[in-house]
């Protein structure tokens, strides 16, 4: 058994969401594998799988050595864990190509951003492990970003249906690194643990995603300060269905 | 029949407008005091989704050096 011996109720909350986004994620490009539209792209998808599925097997552990893993040991398992933290996006099958490079696109690039605030951080173990992964991201993000300019480019009905999943998965992403005032990511800043406060995750976020969405003239509510030079949201995020503790709309499973 | 005809063209204008045309050449090698060689190809009309099958392909070994060549760029000297 691993020596307990951090007691960070709110690491453990966002390891434990991070690590269940990687899962779901890993799972739901896996079912692609073999359903892209191409081959090439379903090499690809196989390939962000097991990368995925890999980002999701080096978080797990590290749960172990939490205090606030010793109520239940059986959640610190993939194998035996019951609390779903993913996105309720992820709770049913992907129903389109559409759908996993909305994913690839804005819930993989959300993570991203999480990690590369996370890569000075004062909790070695997600130091180590948040370098490694925003390296092999790296490839991910041109997949996505290639895919939704593809797919926007086509047009007519391929162009719709990637904006439906985009517009699906919009609000839950960004409201997944928490309102302004989220008490478990401030505690994270505070702590040195990432370099950002929520407000400046998601600022950094929309920054990354926003100008090849903006270039293909996908409409979504943020637009671009002239001011301060950075992507703005219009409107105030929808907070009321959002489950803080599993960092998802609704309750997990 | 007119809606099946339709939903059918709609379905293989979708399919051609996905359909990648650029053919890409991918050559790689393992060790610096070797030359590079062509390992194989990939289908990609955009050039980062072809450095992205590319690298994912062709993951057998670990390369030192990959660089992808689009077919349209190659010039023939001696026909075969």
């Amino acid at each position: 058994m691993a020596t307990t011996h951090v007691d960070n109720a709110a690491l453990f909350a966002v390891l434990s969401s991070l690590a269940d986004n990687k899962q779901a994620i890993g799972r739901r490009y896996a079912y692609w594998c073999n359903g892209a539209p191409a081959l090439e792209a379903a090499v690809a998808a196989a390939a962000m799988a097991q990368d995925e599925l890999g980002h999701a097997r080096t978080l797990y552990p590290l749960l172990e050595d939490f205090v606030q893993a010793e109520a239940d040991r059986g959640q610190v398992e993939p194998m035996t864990r019951t609390l779903h933290y993913h996105l309720a996006f992820l709770d049913r099958d992907f129903q389109g190509w559409s759908d996993f490079v909305a994913t690839n696109f804005l819930l993989d690039n959300a993570l991203t951003t999480f990690f590369e605030a996370a890569q000075n951080s004062s909790y070695e173990p997600l130091r180590q492990r948040a370098r490694k992964i925003v390296q092999e991201e790296r490839i991910h993000a041109l997949h996505a970003d290639g895919w939704v300019r593809r797919l926007a480019r086509a047009g007519g009905a391929v162009r719709s249906t990637l904006v439906a999943s985009l517009e699906r998965l919009w609000d839950e992403t960004l409201c997944w690194f928490g309102p302004g005032d989220d008490p478990t990511m401030h505690q994270l800043y505070r702590e040195g643990i990432i370099d950002a406060t929520p407000d400046e995750l998601r600022s950094r976020y929309l920054q990354k995603i926003m100008p090849a969405l903006s270039s293909l003239e996908i409409e979504f509510p943020a637009s671009f300060n002239t001011v301060t030079k950075r992507w703005e949201l219009r409107q105030p995020l929808p907070w009321d269905t959002w489950y803080a503790i599993a960092r998802r709309y609704g309750s997990s499973l | 029949m007119k809606t099946v005809t339709s939903t059918t063209n709609s379905a293989s204008q979708r399919r051609t407008a996905l359909n990648e045309t650029r053919v890409w050449h991918v050559y790689a090698r393992r060790k610096y005091e070797e030359p590079l060689h062509e390992i194989g190809n990939v289908m990609a009309d955009d050039v980062e989704l072809a450095k992205v099958y590319a690298r994912s392909i062709y993951d057998e070994f670990s390369w030192v050096e990959m660089v992808i060549v689009p077919r349209d760029c190659i010039v023939t000297v001696i026909e075969s």
